[in-house]
């Protein structure tokens, strides 16, 4: 695989990645710190360059398991996206992240250890408060600190990989069209997730709203929030 | 893999780790070795030391026992001048001085290393004096088999710096002393500073090469520290003026003299006001009048420091704080109390 001839220090690679995700993510915490590195140690454990080439990046999958501040910067490192498929939320609540080669089938799971918030005041000892003494120490931790890793296997489908839309299947219930092999079977029939009681969300109701036939050629629309008006409302079907 | 099994059908097996025997107040250590083969005879004893069941093991490819993990962890704890024997009892091995120096320990990979669940190591303190041959510290691994992985993980901490214990020779230094104030100067009083100074610069092997006295005059210091130099001293301690009265112009005279780098007081009692500076490479000492009250004080914490090739600042002397007080005994037992244990 081509690889970009990289002559920048290991240091300024990550300052600029750094800054790069807190620009795109909005601020500097510790958890961008960790999600940094935590990009950079896994793709270097898949011998990719951080950020990834371009047919690297049509190589990789990376799975979030957290949805904080961790989780934008081994986005915005990885260049993994979840439009592009590349990136995948799955929601334990564990600081960790795994980076998969789909060429080779390797993985890589990078977990974040609880030892290394412990640690920040020790690496960081002239820093009285804890966040500053994380945001000190977990630029200076080692890897070996600062994560385990696992070598793990992740079984995709074709239906999870990048590219066109696999299959379309109608819901029975709502008529909502599934791709991508999402639809729930009961009894050979297929439905979407809500109406098979897996939905996020409950109380369902479709409405009209001000202004309907908007659109970016329209000027307008008048009000920045869309009210809904009390009759369409009530006109809800469900 | 590990498998339990009676004791009474132990007969033929091999000891899977040392069985320990304590006497109280008498004895404490292996009863039973390792790979030791169970006889008959050996039944009794074991019950008396209260086994009733033993270990059988049979270690998985991605297994490790106790006794070669210990290997590996004292393997990257120890750093230079520090010397190991691999023969682990009841899974500890004991890292020693190979030279007389200053033990130093990197404090953050010791704490990171601890912190994996299946290692420990027991450490003396950070800038310990030691001569060879002398325990530094202990190492095991707590399971009795382990995944690999995780000495792996604590073996790749300990070497985060190279290692985790080192002994730091002791430079020989060709120090210059500046004995400042007037009454020394114009023979009021007798010094007894050049005395106290000398003694503790050849404890620690180095020697005294040029002496001078100064009055309290700034380019009087400074004139004795620029001849110091001049006949090659690598090494500079100055003596008194370093308080607030009017009369303390030690540290002009240091300034004037051409310091690259100037910390004027430590975290430490006694020795508040202690200073260090350089001139160029060569470190100077400036030692204030507690020391010649007080047996050990900033002094005595710094100075193998330095010879032992670091360079102490603003910081390092800040750090000092914690375990920085004296608690004047009547009868002085340092190095063995909390003075100086801090970080």
């Amino acid at each position: 695989m081509e690889q970009a001839v990289n002559t920048k220090t290991s240091v300024q690679t990550f300052e600029e990645l750094l800054a790069g995700s807190v620009a795109a993510h909005g601020h500097l915490c510790p958890g961008q710190i960790v999600g940094v590195r935590m990009a950079m140690l896994g793709l270097r454990l898949l011998d990719f360059e951080a950020p990834p080439t371009y047919p690297q990046l049509k190589q990789l999958i990376v799975f979030v398991e957290m949805d904080r501040c961790t989780g934008d910067a081994v986005a915005y490192v990885s260049n993994a996206k979840l439009g592009r498929r590349s990136l995948k939320f799955v929601d334990y609540g564990i600081m960790a992240a795994t980076f998969v080669n789909l060429e080779s089938g390797q993985a890589f799971r990078v977990i974040s250890t609880e030892e290394s918030r412990d640690l920040a005041l020790v690496y960081a000892p002239l820093e009285t408060d804890k966040r500053a003494a994380q945001l000190a120490a977990y630029r200076i931790m080692p890897d070996s600190v600062l994560f385990r890793v696992q070598q793990v296997q992740v079984d995709l489908t074709p239906f999870d990989l990048p590219g066109p839309t696999r299959r379309k299947v109608t819901c029975v219930q709502c008529g909502q069209v599934v791709r991508d092999n999402r639809e729930v079977v009961k009894d050979g029939l297929s439905y979407c997730r809500p109406c098979a009681g897996g939905g996020y969300f409950t109380a369902a109701r479709e409405i009209a709203w001000e202004e309907m036939n908007w659109a970016p050629i329209s000027p307008g629309p008048k009000k920045a929030g869309l009210s809904i008006a009390n009759e369409s409302a009530a006109a809800g079907r469900q | 893999m590990i498998k339990t099994i009676k004791l009474e059908e132990a007969v033929g097996t091999e000891l899977a780790h040392d069985i320990t025997e304590i006497r109280p107040g008498e004895f404490k250590g292996p009863a039973f070795r390792k790979g030791h083969t169970v006889c008959q005879d050996d039944i009794c004893r074991m019950q008396r030391l209260g086994k009733n069941h033993l270990y059988v093991i049979d270690l998985e490819a991605d297994e490790i026992h106790e006794n070669e993990a210990a290997a590996i962890l004292a393997g990257v704890l120890a750093g230079e001048g520090v010397a190991w024997e691999n023969n682990p009892r009841e899974g500890k091995i004991n890292l020693y001085a190979d030279r007389d120096g200053l033990l130093q320990v990197d404090v953050q990979a010791l704490a990171a290393f601890n912190l994996v669940d299946e290692v420990m190591c027991a450490t003396l303190h950070n800038h310990t004096l030691v001569k060879q041959g002398e325990l530094l510290g202990g190492t095991r691994a707590l399971p009795l088999i382990m995944k690999r992985a995780a000495i792996e993980r604590a073996a790749a901490i300990a070497r985060q710096h190279g290692a985790v214990l080192a002994v730091r020779p002791l430079a020989h230094a060709r120090a210059g002393l500046v004995i400042t104030g007037n009454e020394v100067y114009h023979g009021l009083i007798q010094d007894r500073f050049a005395p106290t100074l000398t003694a503790k610069i050849e404890a620690l092997g180095s020697e005294v090469a040029a002496l001078e006295f100064a009055p309290d005059e700034a380019a009087a210091i400074a004139q004795a520290i620029s001849a110091h130099l001049e006949r090659g001293c690598n090494l500079l301690l100055l003596s008194g003026g370093m308080s607030v009265d009017p009369d303390d112009v030690t540290r002009h005279g240091i300034r004037l003299a051409g310091a690259t780098e100037m910390h004027y007081g430590a975290a430490v009692l006694p020795g508040a006001m202690f200073l260090v500076a350089y001139l160029g490479a060569v470190p100077l000492l400036g030692v204030p009048a507690c020391a010649l009250h007080h047996r050990i004080t900033a002094l005595d914490l710094v100075l193998p420091r330095i010879l032992a090739g670091e360079r102490i600042g603003k910081t390092e002397l800040a750090l000092l704080g914690h375990g920085g007080l004296c608690r004047d005994c009547p009868e002085c037992s340092y190095p063995h109390c909390s003075f100086g244990k801090g970080i």
